[in-house]
């Protein structure tokens, strides 16, 4: 699940398939997001969904391509406004702790980026990012030599095995479940229920090593998607030796460039360079200053004032996940000097008002009310051009098979709603049907959102009832099948590179339950039948399907109404070298930064 | 005084137990489920009844209560490990003990109280006590306005101000920090400087006010009158007679705003993005985290009623009359 509110992470960008962008209509994209930056943005988007690349040996051999002008030393301070929920790798799944995984933790694979949009999964921990056999039903990886762990034991298979059967464990609860679901289906943790800490293992024929070097993972079908699914920081190795299973959230052990030297859970947390990561195995990452010095509690209001400033500690200081904040957007842009200091890009999120189709039933109110959301105004409210971009469909710039030229319902050419055509498809709807209950968050946000909404939907005819919902259980809330709203505002990105972590939560039947993200209960025949196809097929052929699962839940099932594409704004302080922005993680790219001075 | 100090710890021992035991049941005795919002997105009915035995939620209402308050005195154990005494139990959102996260934010907190106490009795006090002495004067009738002006103000106004003028626009100073005043006391004054001024500024203003008003209605009292007819200098008359006497209305109010001020904390900590206690209580109710917004309250309540003590102690030091009531 990456639902935008828990700021779900990893992934992002890249495109799979040939053909599968045409950003050539890009330039159609104007609403709301006129001006230079906006279209460069969109011109990024066309970099930022390449084609990923499964690399070989030689590209995941270290050290990582040296950044131009880097010089060693110092500690880069580190601004985030919110604690990290956990630091147990098992246990992340979301942007920040994702972040800070990439300084300490390292798995089989990794995606690699050179800057210009072209995206590699390369090998991490393995020589390569797997091999595949038996028609994708198996993936052999193999360790690299000479990688340990932050106490000098070195990492072998067994802790590959051990990493993989600890998620089985019932203490492991936040971290993503797909490669669990794939080796023993969705009700995976009763088929090792001790998380492999007993004497139980996963069976030769499900995960495999062989020797002290080698996993083999075994599927009962084809798993093209498991170089980047085993790229997530919830599958980063924990070595068997160090696991202390609940404790290991507050002491977990490193195997990347950076280990923890003091962590105040929710307060701060200083990291020093690991000795025993060796750059030699590692394409990716670099170790060039000393250290990062993280305070948590800083609001983004108060980041964005502190590097506007650009005085003391502030210089050598960067934005985790948070972002410019929306009012001191303009101040930010109208300064040249500032303005070099920033990174944008396009988040893998594409907010939606998704439909409860439990409630709302007629689909003539939902594609009315889609035609007459205004998203101009709901942008407004994040800040503009700069917070988001009208969106035409489901699919955001960034993810395979994203085609900016299809809007089925004139979002781009009515960014700020259709009223007449909205008005026409409600003329003969009942009363009754045209009063939806509409949740929001409590957030400011939230209450931004409500406004514009209650606003746009008002003018077409329909009678919103605003309901408020705490904003810390704002998902948990429109989460229960049985909810008692009609419509509410969603995000979602994709977990890796594939709209298959897009679809499939969202828009799979299977997956209607409480606190599921399936949060329209769409359940239909013909998008499970597209899902179940795709999820076997390999990527090229595999974004055709999903093209047409997308075509027929926006035009024959509507499930929800495409709001707005969100965007990052980033910025860093003026002694920070080596800052670019992540297509893959959607935020600063956090393992290549040093000091100038 | 022995019997009395005696008297006033005994009452404030059972007013925290009251106050425990009515926390305790708001909380967890009310239809409330924290263990479902302690389990996470991928929550079964097995995972969740584990967390409810591990936080002893099965268990009858008795019980938790007992565990509870007896935990405060011997400690209890929890999945995540042994929770030392004072145990204020668990809390899930950060996965720490509860006492571990007080205990790490109070300096924070109580640095800013205590930097906060001693400007606005410095400033306060003396401005109060000058324009008594000099009514009438220019020097009063600036102190009383300005105090009359400040006082309006509020924290979350003057906080961005002040980081504006002395942080962002001129450099003049870093941004606010804790350093902890056993490690570096210069830098724990400096990093703390902008909060602790800007949370006294309001109190200086009321205290300076109240310090004069004070003052004055000490001044027209007949035993400092006697004093001037004996001859008395009138700096003798003042800070032999009259002072001791306008302290007793300022140190009742005082107990109440340095909890005023550990409440106060909260608006200052946001501000200037401190982590002290006060945020650490936004946070535990934001996430709802009850073990910790529990926590925070006892801690809260402690404080309080030592204060009080403290007040009363002071209260019976300046006036006897206290004492023997």
């Amino acid at each position: 699940m990456k639902s935008l509110n828990s700021r779900r992470t990893r992934a992002i960008v890249v495109a799979i398939a040939a053909g599968s962008l045409a950003l050539t209509g890009c330039s159609e994209n104007k609403g709301g997001s006129s001006g230079k930056d906006s279209k460069e943005d969109q011109s990024k988007a066309a970099e930022q969904s390449k084609a990923v690349v499964y690399a070989d040996a030689a590209a995941s051999t270290g050290p990582a391509e040296e950044v131009a002008g880097a010089k060693s030393g110092g500690t880069v301070q580190v601004y985030q406004e919110s604690g990290l929920t956990h630091l147990d790798p098992g246990q992340i799944y979301v942007s920040d702790a994702g972040q800070v995984a990439n300084l300490l933790y390292r798995g089989l694979t990794n995606f690699e980026e050179d800057g210009k949009g072209n995206v590699s999964v390369v090998g991490d921990l393995a020589t390569d990012s797997g091999k595949s056999s038996d028609g994708g039903k198996t993936w052999t990886y193999t360790l690299k030599d000479g990688v340990k762990d932050q106490n000098g034991n070195v990492i072998t298979s067994a802790d590959i095995r051990h990493t993989i059967e600890r998620q089985y464990a019932a203490f492991i609860f936040d971290g993503p479940t797909y490669l669990q679901t794939w080796l023993s289906g969705p009700k995976y943790r009763d088929t090792l229920k001790d998380g492999g800490f007993g004497s139980k293992h996963l069976p030769a024929t499900i995960l495999d090593t062989p020797d002290a070097k080698t996993v083999v993972f075994h599927f009962d079908t084809a798993r093209p998607d498991l170089p980047q699914t085993l790229a997530m920081p919830g599958y980063s190795v924990v070595p068997e030796k160090t696991d202390t299973k609940e404790k290991y959230d507050a002491a977990p052990v490193s195997t990347g460039p950076y280990k923890i030297a003091e962590y105040k859970v929710g307060k701060s947390m200083k990291l020093v360079k690991n000795e025993n990561w060796d750059p030699k195995t590692d394409s990716v990452r670099h170790q060039y200053v000393d250290g990062f010095n993280f305070d948590f509690g800083v609001t983004e209001s108060t980041q964005t004032s502190r590097l506007i400033a650009d005085q003391g500690e502030s210089k050598n200081a960067i934005q985790l996940t948070g972002g410019v904040e929306a009012t001191q957007i303009q101040k930010v842009i109208s300064d040249a000097a500032v303005n070099k200091r920033t990174i944008k890009g396009y988040q893998p999120y594409v907010m939606t008002l998704t439909f409860n189709l439990d409630r709302v039933k007629n689909k003539a109110v939902r594609d009315a009310i889609t035609y007459g959301i205004n998203s101009k105004s709901l942008i407004a409210g994040e800040g503009g051009a700069y917070g988001g971009d009208p969106a035409a469909n489901l699919f955001a710039p960034t993810l395979p098979g994203y085609e900016a030229s299809y809007d089925p319902y004139g979002r781009l050419k009515t960014p700020q709603g259709n009223i007449a055509k909205a008005k026409e498809l409600l003329k003969d709807v009942p009363a009754a049907e045209k009063k939806l209950v509409y949740a929001y968050s409590n957030s400011e946000a939230g209450q931004k959102r409500k406004v514009a909404i209650e606003d746009a939907l008002t003018k077409i005819g329909i009678d919103v009832v605003a309901k408020e919902v705490d904003s810390a259980s704002y998902y948990e809330q429109i989460g229960k099948v049985k909810n008692p709203y009609d419509m509410y505002v969603t995000g979602w990105g994709q977990d890796w590179p594939s709209p298959g972590t897009v679809i499939t939560p969202i828009y799979d039947g299977d997956q209607v339950a409480d606190g599921s993200a399936n949060y329209s209960h769409i359940n239909d025949p013909k998008v499970q039948e597209l899902i179940k196809k795709a999820l076997t097929q390999e990527p090229t052929a595999a974004a055709v399907t999903w093209r047409e699962a997308q075509h027929y839940i926006l035009e024959k099932v509507n499930p929800a109404a495409p709001l707005w594409y969100t965007k990052q704004f980033q910025l860093y302080g003026s002694n920070i070298g080596g800052a670019r922005y992540s297509t893959e993680s959607s935020y600063i790219d956090i393992t290549r930064l040093f000091l100038k001075s | 005084m022995f019997q009395f100090i005696l008297r006033r710890t005994v009452g404030a021992v059972v007013t925290l137990f009251l106050i425990g035991a009515t926390t305790f049941f708001l909380f967890v005795a009310a239809p409330s489920d924290y263990a479902s919002l302690a389990c996470g997105k991928d929550c079964s009915p097995a995972r969740l009844e584990d967390i409810r035995q591990a936080l002893g939620l099965n268990l009858p209402i008795a019980q938790q209560f007992w565990d509870f308050m007896s935990g405060i005195v011997t400690g209890r154990d929890f999945p995540q490990g042994h929770c030392s005494a004072p145990c204020l139990g668990q809390s899930f959102y950060y996965n720490d003990m509860v006492w571990n996260l007080i205990k790490d934010r109070f300096p924070l907190t109580l640095s800013l109280t205590i930097g906060a106490l001693v400007v606005f009795l410095v400033l306060g006090l003396g401005a109060g006590m000058l324009s008594a002495y000099k009514r009438g004067s220019l020097v009063d009738k600036i102190s009383t306005g300005a105090s009359m002006v400040l006082s309006s103000f509020q924290i979350y106004f003057l906080g961005p101000i002040a980081l504006i003028v002395f942080v962002y626009s001129t450099g003049w100073m870093e941004d606010p920090k804790y350093v902890p005043f056993t490690e570096d006391p210069v830098g724990w004054l400096v990093g703390l400087s902008i909060p602790m001024v800007v949370m006294a500024t309001i109190f200086t203003a009321q205290y300076t006010r109240m310090a004069r008003a004070s003052m004055i209605e000490q001044l027209a009292e007949e035993h400092v009158r006697t004093a001037r007819a004996k001859g008395m200098s009138q700096k003798y008359v003042f800070f032999r007679y009259a002072w001791r006497g306008s302290l007793i209305p300022i140190v009742t109010v005082l107990g109440i705003d340095i909890s005023a001020l550990l409440g106060g904390g909260v608006v200052t900590e946001i501000t200037f993005s401190l982590q002290g206690i006060g945020r650490l209580a936004v946070d535990g109710a934001v996430q709802k985290d009850l073990p910790l917004t529990m926590g925070i309250m006892l801690f809260g309540a402690f404080f309080i009623l030592i204060l009080n003590i403290l007040t009363d102690i002071v209260y019976a030091y300046i006036d006897p009359r206290v004492r023997l009531s």
